[in-house]
């Protein structure tokens, strides 16, 4: 009995059913799964195959299931036990607002809960990972939208303060008085009073800028002049 | 392991590879000097930097005298001409009226050193040939011209296959950021003299004015005490600095040093402010400084990273009475 099943294994391995009819192979599995000993067989088998075909790998995992199974168990046993209906009543009360992908994954979990204990574990894993990614999710962006703002700011005040653009270098006529960066960030709602010495302050930053502008300016022109003079050998 | 034994192969190979880019880079620019001054050719390029294109136009040919002709003409805004005819090379501005002055020298975006010995900067850049590209729709060498300290900026050339000619140039940091870049358009090398060139070699330049830039007899009361490797002072004098704004025009004491490639101005001037903090702009791959320090107004201004400038900026010292500078080739400490 049991080596003309070890032999309609070894070609189920071979992926060749034993018999015309599914029926038997069929019954063969469901077996092999109650039998530890086929099952192990099954297998062996396979190892063999795989040492035959030289496909084994570098390190040989004789018995992954085992690690995997292990491995949920694992898993299952970090999460608290409880926290899986508090997060579904609490995405429940999101839920409207947010999107739909959620709405259609909670019924699913919710049914799936009760049949198999490994797999209630993995989904409870699932929802807390995912309620806590969402809060992450949104301060990530917000955090990275404002890392943008301020490298953006200081972009901006870089930019106008040091580099000045060729346009400007190359106007004869300086520039006075144009937008200063510095009322974008502080045009904040203070008090009038603050605004006045605000205003004061960037005209006198602009007319630095514009100061300095000239001085820029003023070397670049003398400096393209004078290379020009200075190359006078003869 | 294997990974690190490729990489001795890798470098052990480079080693030998690079004495013979070496010398083929050479012989591409070398090529490129003598097709400079011996071609007719009629060309277009654009000149980017800072976000900005400036377009030229730039014809070149030697007459039957054996005369270099040659014109750039700036196409966009006001008139920017200069017009050569060997060594009168008149310069046409907006801002001041033509005139003309005799050298060897033009100062056009194409640096003149290309035109000229390439060996002169040997000392200071390393010349490697890299490897073939398409420009322009043609077959180009890649040659780079590699600064062998930081204080300089590196200068790739895309040279045509048949002719030699320039057909793209790039200035980049030692970090390999784009600063300025010189893309030509249009290439056209002919045997005949184009006909704005037989133009120019019946027209009257205008008048050639007389320079003074050897003030033998002034002394200078600052000095620079450091400049990278190979700068030397090509003149200095002292004259007013136009600042554009009424009554601003100060005296200034001028310094021009170049290394071959690269030229740096250097002004210093008193001021009544005992400091500024260092303020500064880039136009392309042109850095201008700016700082007062103890009453002393420094300016720098020259194709080299704000490092440089500042270092240089920040050397200058009073011309002791021991060592005065020598005026008419100025001999810099160099540390």
């Amino acid at each position: 009995m049991s080596e003309i099943k070890s032999e309609s294994i070894s070609s189920l391995v071979d992926n060749y059913s034993p018999s015309t009819d599914g029926s038997v192979s069929a019954n063969l599995v469901d077996n092999m799964l109650k039998d530890e000993h086929l099952s192990s067989t099954w297998q062996t088998y396979h190892l063999i195959g795989d040492v035959l075909r030289d496909e084994v790998p570098q390190s040989l995992q004789l018995d992954l299931s085992k690690t995997i199974s292990a491995a949920i168990a694992l898993e299952a046993t970090i999460l608290s036990p409880n926290s899986s209906t508090q997060v579904f009543v609490q995405q429940d009360a999101k839920g409207n607002g947010s999107s739909s992908a959620d709405n259609v994954h909670l019924p699913a979990s919710s049914t799936v809960k009760n049949t198999h204990s490994v797999i209630d574990a993995i989904s409870r894993f699932k929802t807390k990972v995912s309620s806590f990614v969402k809060p992450m999710g949104q301060v990530a962006i917000a955090a990275s939208a404002a890392a943008l703002m301020i490298v953006g700011v200081q972009n901006n005040v870089a930019e106008n303060s040091f580099s000045v653009t060729p346009s400007q270098v190359v106007q004869t006529m300086p520039l006075i008085g144009y937008a200063n960066p510095v009322s974008f960030s502080l045009q904040s709602p203070q008090g009038e009073s603050n605004q006045q010495s605000q205003k004061i302050l960037n005209e006198q930053l602009a007319a630095e800028r514009a100061a300095q502008q000239r001085r820029l300016h003023a070397l670049l022109k003398d400096h393209n002049q004078q290379v020009k003079l200075g190359s006078n050998i003869k | 392991m294997k990974f690190s034994a490729l990489l001795l192969l890798l470098l052990s190979v480079n080693v030998s590879a690079i004495a013979t880019d070496t010398e083929s880079a050479m012989l591409w620019l070398e090529q490129l000097s003598k097709s400079l001054r011996q071609l007719n050719f009629t060309t277009s390029f654009v000149v980017v930097k800072n976000n900005h294109a400036e377009p030229y136009h730039w014809l070149h040919g030697i007459s039957e005298d054996n005369q270099e002709l040659e014109i750039f003409s700036r196409l966009n805004g006001p008139r920017r001409d200069i017009l050569r005819q060997g060594d009168i090379i008149s310069y046409i501005e907006p801002e001041q009226e033509p005139y003309s002055i005799i050298s060897n020298n033009v100062k056009s975006p194409i640096p003149t050193i290309l035109r000229g010995d390439i060996s002169a900067i040997e000392e200071n850049y390393r010349f490697i040939s890299v490897g073939r590209s398409r420009v322009l729709g043609r077959v180009a060498q890649l040659v780079r011209i590699v600064a062998k300290d930081k204080y300089r900026y590196s200068y790739w050339l895309w040279l045509d296959k048949q002719t030699g000619l320039l057909l793209k140039m790039a200035i980049l940091t030692r970090q390999g950021l784009l600063l300025e870049q010189i893309q030509f358009t249009h290439l056209e090398v002919s045997e005949k003299l184009s006909e704005n060139l037989v133009q120019l070699q019946s027209s009257e330049l205008p008048a050639v004015i007389k320079l003074n830039n050897q003030q033998k007899n002034k002394t200078f009361s600052w000095q620079v005490d450091w400049l990278p490797q190979g700068f030397a002072m090509i003149k200095s004098n002292q004259h007013q600095l136009n600042n554009y704004h009424q009554g601003d025009d100060k005296a200034v004491e001028f310094m021009l040093f170049s290394d071959g490639l690269v030229e740096i101005s250097v002004y210093v001037s008193s001021s009544q402010e005992t400091f500024r903090a260092p303020e500064y702009a880039s136009d392309g791959a042109t850095m201008i400084f700016n700082h007062i320090i103890q009453g002393i107004e420094v300016g720098v201004v020259g194709a080299i990273p704000l490092a440089t400038a500042k270092k240089i900026a920040e050397s200058i010292v009073a011309v002791t009475k021991v060592k005065v500078i020598n005026n008419t080739q100025g001999v810099i400490r160099e540390q």
